[in-house]
């Protein structure tokens, strides 16, 4: 009998390899370990991240699911809500109790109600629309605000990028 | 592993070196112990052999690192860095204390520690892993085991070596090695104890539902032994030397870890018992009825499945182990410390006696008002569902009944009203109100004058009192600070336990008082409701369903809005007394939308009541009622567009009473 974490995280990589969801591929990097996991996400139709592709990582922690896993894009990112290291802040991934940014009201929250699929959902949303309410990245959340113009060419510079085609 | 050119160029440069050295003095002496003295008497040659020994130690660390883990993961090697950085620090700091100790032996010793050190961390992280891996090989287990076997023995060899040294030759640096290695000690055999849990969990088929409390009571232990470890040599170390500096850091980490573990345990006993005690077993029915898959593991229930009493069902391990992070619903985050089921209230009754049994005695400091608290006990403990429990019946069905008082001493009040309702509702309309004029008057017993004219509004049959009064009076409702659950139960409880429950403080008395006016504001709405309702349906001879019963409260707000401009409705405390019911008589649309609104507005306001001790729940109505408020306030017409579904079904109603 396999720990209880580990099951559950066979079960959503089953789940998620039999009926993706839209614009994401997400797997452990290593069967060795399912604990430590890729994902591939697509930006989302219609913002200026179209087209994209951006690489993460997930680590679980060993009381997955009780405890949130942590995501982190592994390729340049500049958004609102992504830490410029490339950590993602939302408030799923938040346990209740922990609020760095003390927006976010518990009923966001992580629990084991939440999946890896939820959690890529809420970062293609995420995506889609920044919440600068709580922003990881300052400079980002203020573009955003201000000038939307530059936050495109910025995004569109990182599209290219993680589709390895020269920016012009 | 990275980094393997450094170690590559140091060997190759280490055993040059030595070649070198052993090259020069044979050459110089001819001979082989000539050679050797030679050696050993110059300075450079020693600090070649040393390097030599240095990296020896090394290759050798690498070769059984290779033979007990393989390649080592990036995570691990990274941690590896990080403890072996704080351990080199430490074990420095501990040499300055023994500086006199100083010597090649000691710089020896203090390699092997560093290697065992690292090497417990790794057995720890490996076994840590199986938990992590879908695939454990024989391999693995042969490794870890052995490894293991391996770690204590010269843990235990070392810390013998260490005592007799000390006892022998006194304190020296021995000591810090005897107590260094007696933590490892205890590190291998909690890693052991894990490592069999672990196995025994592998090899059966079904999970093993201790496994979490046995490895939750090992790290109890075994952290209480480091705890007295340390304080042992901490006091040793100040008796024979000074402070020992460089043990704060892990003495640090090790209480905070026996705190956290204490900690664990004990929400964990919680969490069991409460399982045990407060939540029934699901039926294989509610489980059938539910999809059957428990949402903590994504795995079917099948057996030991518990619902929750917000009917959520979940396996009894995988809730015990969330309800030790968290007591809430994992689905809908109902608190579920606050919300005692009502089936076990006399369990928790009986805790919260408990609880209040611990407070100093408060002896009544007015011994000659214990009779209004009992009754306004009574209607406090209806408070959770006020509906159910003044519908159920009058004469309440708990406990010995309050000392020489009637269950509830009625005044002589009006009620018109009860001639006015059609005979549809009236029974159930009947008790209403007499509920509601009792708790009024238990309010107006002990409570200022302010409440008297709401008293007689209530009293008088009241169709605009939800309206002048609902408005500043709903705000209240939510509590900030719910009350403690009363137990449903006094026939286990005392005369002086009760009393101390009731506290007779100021805040005690107006918190009643303040309860009751929503009672009453409630139950007042209530029989609004049920005479508008109840004439309306006798009026239209229709069937209920046309009505929006449950309208949501922002309907409701809609619809009201758009009755505000109407004169009728605008006149606000005025002789409203049988305005209603003869609007409603006359077939006027308003009190349609009127009844219609007040329904709504007083389902919201009665969900408000029911879950007030849950307050996540109630910032919704308590929104959608300000607005109703501000609406019926500033009398603002309404903007409603054509086709939404307010103005759809307020056309409807219209037509249907034109029609009837
Ligand atoms: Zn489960
Ligand atoms: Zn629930």
């Amino acid at each position: 009998m396999a720990g209880r974490a580990l099951k559950r995280l066979m079960t959503e990589y089953k789940q998620l390899t039999l009926n993706p969801p839209e614009g994401i591929i997400a797997g452990p990097t290593n069967e060795e370990n399912f604990f430590e996991w890729e994902a591939l996400i697509m930006g989302p139709e219609g913002t200026c991240f179209e087209c994209g592709v951006f690489p993460a990582k997930l680590i679980f922690p060993p009381d997955y699911p009780l405890s949130p896993p942590k995501m982190q894009f592994t390729c340049e990112m500049f958004h609102p809500n992504i830490y410029p290291d490339g950590r993602v802040c939302i408030s799923i991934l938040h346990a209740p109790g922990d609020d760095p940014m003390g927006y976010e009201s518990s009923a966001e929250r992580w629990s084991p109600v939440q999946s890896v699929e939820k959690i890529l959902l809420s970062v293609v949303s995420m995506l889609a629309e920044p919440n600068d309410e709580s922003s990881a990245n300052v400079d980002a959340a203020k573009m955003w605000r201000d000038d939307r113009d530059q936050f495109n060419r910025i995004a569109e510079r990182l599209v290219r990028k993680t589709l390895n085609l020269p920016y012009p | 592993m990275p980094a393997p050119m450094p170690v590559g160029a140091l060997t190759m440069a280490s055993f040059a070196l030595t070649a070198a050295v052993i090259g020069n003095a044979y050459y110089q002496k001819k001979q082989f112990y000539p050679s050797v003295v030679y050696i050993t008497k110059s300075n450079p040659s020693m600090a070649a052999i040393y390097l030599l020994a240095f990296t020896m130690v090394i290759l050798l660390g690498k070769l059984l690192k290779k033979v007990f883990f393989g390649a080592l993961r990036a995570a691990e090697f990274e941690h590896l860095i990080e403890r072996s950085f704080y351990a080199v620090t430490e074990t420095c700091l501990a040499f300055t204390v023994f500086r006199d100790d100083f010597s090649p032996k000691f710089v020896a010793l203090f390699t092997v520690l560093l290697f065992l050190k690292t090497f417990h961390w790794l057995a720890d992280y490996r076994v840590d892993f199986m938990e992590r891996s879908p695939v454990i090989t024989l391999l693995f287990h042969v490794r870890v085991t052995c490894l293991l076997l391996l770690l204590s023995l010269l843990d235990l060899v070392l810390v013998n070596h260490a005592y007799h040294s000390t006892i022998t030759r006194g304190a020296s640096v021995q000591l810090v090695f005897g107590f260094e290695y007696a933590i490892l000690l205890t590190v291998a055999l909690n890693i052991g104890v894990k490592y069999v849990c672990h196995t025994v969990d592998l090899q059966s088929e079904n999970p093993w539902e201790n496994k979490a409390m046995y490895l939750l009571y090992t790290e109890l232990c075994m952290g209480f032994v480091k705890v007295v470890l340390y304080a042992v040599f901490m006091i040793i170390m100040i008796r024979i030397h000074t402070f020992p500096l460089f043990i704060i850091r892990p003495m640090y980490l090790t209480m905070r870890s026996f705190k956290r573990a204490l900690n664990d345990v004990i929400l964990s006993r919680r969490a069991i018992r409460n399982m045990n005690t407060l939540y029934p077993d699901a039926t294989p029915e509610e489980l059938r009825a539910v999809d059957n898959v428990c949402i903590i593991c994504r795995e079917e229930m099948l057996t030991g499945a518990k619902k929750l009493p917000c009917g959520h069902i979940f396996h009894a391990s995988c809730l015990r182990s969330w309800f030790q992070r968290q007591q809430t619903c994992p689905t809908c985050r109902m608190d579920i410390l606050r919300q005692p089921p009502p089936a076990q209230g006399g369990a928790a009754g009986a805790a919260a006696a408990a609880r209040n049994a611990q407070q100093p005695p408060t002896p009544p400091a007015q011994p000659q008002t214990p009779q209004p608290q009992q009754q306004q006990r009574q209607a406090q403990q209806q408070m959770p569902n006020p509906f159910a429990g003044l519908f159920a019946g009058m004469p309440m069905p708990v406990g010995p009944p309050p000392v020489g008082l009637p269950p509830f001493p009625f005044p002589p009040m009006p009620m018109h009203q009860a001639q006015q309702q059609q005979a549809a509702a009236a029974s159930a309309s009947a008790s209403t109100t007499e509920a509601g004029t009792s708790s009024s008057t238990t309010t107006t017993s002990t409570s200022t004058s302010s409440s008297a004219s709401s008293t007689g509004q209530a009293g008088g049959a009241i169709p605009t009192a939800p309206f002048n009064m609902l408005p500043p009076l709903f705000p209240l409702l939510p509590f900030n600070i719910p009350p403690p659950p009363p137990p449903l139960n006094f026939a286990a409880m005392t005369e002086d336990e009760v009393r101390q429950l009731e506290g007779n403080e100021r805040q005690h008395v107006e918190a009643r008082i303040k309860v009751l006016r929503n009672i009453q504001t409630l139950l007042d709405a209530a029989v609004v409701q049920m005479n508008q309702y109840a004439s309306v349906v006798a009026s239209l001879d229709m069937n209920s369903q046309s009505i929006p019963r449950n309208a949501t409260p922002q309907q409701a707000g809609a619809t009201e809005s758009a009755s505000a401009p109407e004169p009728s409705s605008s006149q606000a405390a005025e002789p409203m007394v049988g305005a209603a019911a003869d609007r409603a008589n006359s077939r006027d649309p308003d009190s349609l939308k009127e009844a219609t609104s007040v329904t709504s507005n007083d389902e919201a306001a009665r969900s408000e009541v029911t879950s007030s001790t849950s307050v996540a729940a109630s910032p919704s109505s308590l929104s959608s009622t300000t607005t109703t408020s501000a609406s019926a306030d500033t009398s603002t017409p309404d903007e409603l567009h054509p086709d939404s579904p307010q103005e759809i079904r307020r056309r409807r109603l219209e037509r249907f009473t034109q029609n009837t």
